[in-house]
């Protein structure tokens, strides 16, 4: 199904006024209103990195101008889908590190966890502040055939892209400023304000005006833009691994021209096997030696928490209905793909039998790796899959094979239709905040359905579009516009 | 809000790169025009190569082609003062540095870096050269002009201020040890007819032709160029007003005394090379004398503010 257009090819009423505007101006001046936004986002420095030929190279952000629009009731429920999903992905993992009551009590498999690659034995008997380790998230949705958008996988690492929504928006503004004065589109730039009140209230309580610092990898790191974004948005410091010392105190402090400061809380962008050579990779050069120390000894909150990755393998992600039932007493607002789980024997049996009609996913690789979509396979690559499931049961689990929705996109030939996902933020701390909308990445190649900018994918805006009762432009608008302009100056 | 080292020197070196890219813009910029008003026989474009301060050889070039030097200084990726490479390095450190950055101030950098990318090869040639300079030096200064207007006067803002005046007060000497002192050399009783055009010339590359005739109100005279240059603290591009810069920014910084020690001994350096303002040979070592100075004042900061 397309996300703007129904079944004959007429627009949904959400997309109406855009569809229109696009056979009014014509293709010409669409691909002019493309252009300015393509040197607008060159001359802002709008990138990211991608590594080839041996060189990591600076590219500019991929943009396509036809936003993607989701209507603010469902959005709504998406909303507090995802803040329930997070909420209890987060009970899971502070109780995966401590009491284990969801094992005791038969609802998660003890064996997952002993298999885990991403568990880390380090922070047993951890209990960060709120109970929440995982406090900034991605989870990537995806609308199926059927019309649902579905929970495909929740990133609880250092899920990055939250960046570019904010300066598509930006662009978009621009690119449709017709449209941004007729609709109520949520606007999207109060994420950085929400992540920094978000970091503030996790410092350690003796510090009343903490110190905050974003800890990249460094200038090579594809996200690196981001990183950038979010410490100049927040006005917090950007650090590398090299400008971080732990002390004889057990605190964290940065080097200075003045010496050395305290630092509270770290937003850290680094894999936390690389964040303390001496709790995790011993050689690595992007840590901190003692970090663990000092954040056991709660001298510094570290966001996401080490050890959150626990709950974003691909095995867990098939319980996670499970776990809001469990946690919270509630149904979930937003459904998982329907799962097979090949530990057991009846669902393993299922994936066996029709193993051509399905994705198969190991549990421990990120990155589209490992996986091998059913009816692209060959009979032999079915076969060793086939092999590989029975060998080691556990490490696997098999999904029907998606038929993601598209919208319009401007390519070569025209405006066509492509697929597409969309991957919103989650902040969890003491109250939870999910972006409106999120990053829309688009395949722009016809037919595929990789997204990922290193790999020719683009990136749309996403409106969040509230429905006017009198569909006038003068009413109902005020506080939205008011709003969403004083917001536009920062 | 304290500073990082690491950042202060990012931006300190964001700073002289982009000086650096400037200076260079102005001093080929008003070469060119000097050179097109001597004779052919004249012409000598070496002492462009000695001024940008370069050990880098000119592949098998004596250094009297005008286009083998323009593109040297220009868009040779070999030569590291070129201005594509101090565009580029001045645009590097400063990516490295956003999040203390006003948002224009990047944007500023960013395009000039893509303009210079772009444009650098094909603006070798003299027709093309002038258009392409000028942008240089405009958008340095507009880049100045951002941090200027909109950022708050903190240590960032010092660093930066620092990193430009440094450069700047070394460049003053590099042209006048160069170009100045082999002016001054021209044997007493000779008369070059052009010996004004070229001393115009020497003030045009530092922008200072106009400054100077304002302070003087006389005709065009060495000695006293080399001291407007030299000892005018009221213009912002000579040595001597570049130090007061320097040492208003050092009194805002933590923990100052070795660094300003540092601004005072390069300053009596400074005073030292009075006598050699009327004296070819002299000057060239007294500008020596000067870098070295500088060179020492910059050591003392990284290890002052960088290091620990």
């Amino acid at each position: 199904m397309d996300e703007l257009l129904d079944a004959d090819g007429s627009p949904r009423p959400i997309a109406r006024d855009l569809i229109e505007l696009l056979h009014r101006i014509g293709l010409d001046d669409v691909r002019e209103r493309q252009r300015v936004s393509d040197l607008e986002i060159l001359t802002m420095g709008i990138s990211f990195t991608v590594y080839s030929d041996g060189e990591n190279i600076d590219r500019a952000w991929p943009f396509d101008i036809i936003p993607r629009l989701i209507g603010g009731d469902e959005w709504s429920v998406v909303e507090r889908g995802l803040a329930q999903r997070l909420r209890a992905l987060n009970r899971f993992i502070d109780d995966v590190y401590n009491d284990q009551q969801i094992i005791a009590d038969g609802v998660f498999p003890a064996a997952l966890l002993e298999d885990s690659a991403n568990f880390r034995p380090e922070c047993r008997g951890v209990h960060p502040k709120f109970g929440v380790w995982a406090h900034i998230s991605g989870s990537d949705l995806v609308r199926a055939g059927d019309g649902q958008l579905y929970v495909l996988e929740d990133n609880l690492r250092v899920p990055s892209g939250v960046s570019y929504v904010l300066e598509n928006r930006g662009v978009a503004k621009r690119a449709f400023p017709e449209l941004f004065q007729r609709h109520r589109i949520r606007p999207v730039d109060a994420y950085t304000d929400e992540l920094n009140k978000l970091l503030v209230s996790l410092a350690p309580a003796d510090r009343s005006t903490p110190t905050i610092v974003v800890l990249t990898p460094g200038i090579f790191n594809s996200a690196y833009f981001e990183h950038s974004f979010l410490a100049q948005r927040m006005g917090a410091e950007l650090v590398e691994g090299q400008d971080l010392v732990v002390g004889d105190d057990e605190c964290v402090y940065m080097k200075t021209i003045q010496g050395l400061e305290r630092v509270d809380v770290i937003y850290r962008r680094i894999d936390d096997l690389f964040i303390d050579p001496e709790a995790f990779l011993p050689d690595s050069m992007l840590g901190v030696a003692g970090l663990m120390r000092a954040w056991k000894a709660g001298n510094v909150a570290i966001a996401n928490a080490p050890g959150a990755g626990v709950a974003d393998d691909k095995c867990v992600y098939a319980w996670v209905p499970d776990m809001i039932r469990y946690y919270l007493g509630e149904e979930p607002l937003i459904p998982n793909v329907p799962t097979f789980r090949c530990m057991y024997d009846d669902e393993r049996e299922h994936v066996l039998a029709n193993i051509g009609d399905l994705v198969l996913k190991p549990a421990n690789e990120s990155g589209g790796y490992g996986i091998l979509i059913g009816n692209r396979a060959t009979v032999d690559e079915l076969e060793a899959a086939a092999a590989a499931v029975r060998a080691d049961p556990r490490n696997w689990v098999a999904q029907p094979i998606l038929d993601l929705s598209t919208a319009p996109t401007l390519v070569d030939e025209g405006i066509e239709p492509r697929h597409l996902d969309l991957r919103p933020f989650i902040l969890t701390g003491e109250h939870s905040y999910v972006t409106a909308g999120g990053l829309t990445r688009v395949a722009l190649t016809k037919g595929s359905l990789v997204v990922n900018s290193s790999q020719g994918g683009g990136s749309k805006d996403t409106w969040i579009v509230d429905r006017d009762e009198s569909d006038g432009p003068a009413n109902g608008h005020t506080e939205q516009a008011v709003q969403s302009q004083s917001q536009g100056d920062r | 809000m304290a500073l990082l080292s690491r950042v202060a020197d990012r931006m300190y070196w964001a700073a002289r790169y982009i000086e650096r890219a400037e200076d260079s813009a102005r001093v080929l910029r008003a070469y060119g025009d000097v050179l097109a008003d001597l004779p052919i026989t004249t012409s000598r474009w070496h002492p462009l190569v000695t001024i940008s301060g370069s050990d880098v050889q000119l592949p098998a070039v004596s250094g009297s082609d005008e286009n083998q030097v323009a593109q040297f200084l220009i868009a040779e990726r070999e030569h590291p003062n070129s201005i594509v490479n101090t565009v580029d390095s001045s645009r590097e450190n400063l990516r490295t540095c956003r999040e203390v950055l006003p948002r224009e101030a990047w944007q500023t950098v960013n395009d000039l870096s893509i303009y210079v990318r772009g444009a650098a090869v094909t603006s070798v040639e003299r027709r093309r050269r002038d258009r392409f300079l000028a942008r240089v030096v405009d958008e340095s200064r507009r880049l100045d002009g951002v941090m200027i207007s909109t950022m708050t006067r903190d240590e960032v803002f010092e660093m930066w201020r620092l990193g430009r005046y440094i450069e700047r007060a070394d460049m003053t000497t590099r042209v006048l040890g160069v170009r100045a002192a082999t002016l001054l050399s021209v044997p007493a009783g000779t008369t070059d007819e052009f010996n004004e055009v070229q001393w115009m010339g020497v003030l045009r590359s530092l922008s200072a032709l106009q400054m100077y005739q304002r302070s003087t109100r006389g005709p065009i005279d060495g000695p006293s160029v080399v001291r407007f240059l030299l000892f005018d603290h009221r213009f912002p591009r000579s040595v001597a007003g570049c130090l007061a810069e320097m040492r208003t920014s050092i009194l805002r910084l933590p923990e100052y005394s070795t660094v300003l020690g540092a601004v005072e001994a390069a300053d009596r350096q400074l005073r030292r090379s009075r006598p050699a303002a009327d004296d070819g040979a002299a000057l060239d070592a007294a500008m020596e004398g000067v870098q070295v100075a500088l060179a020492r004042l910059d050591r003392v900061m990284h290890e002052q503010y960088v290091v620990h």
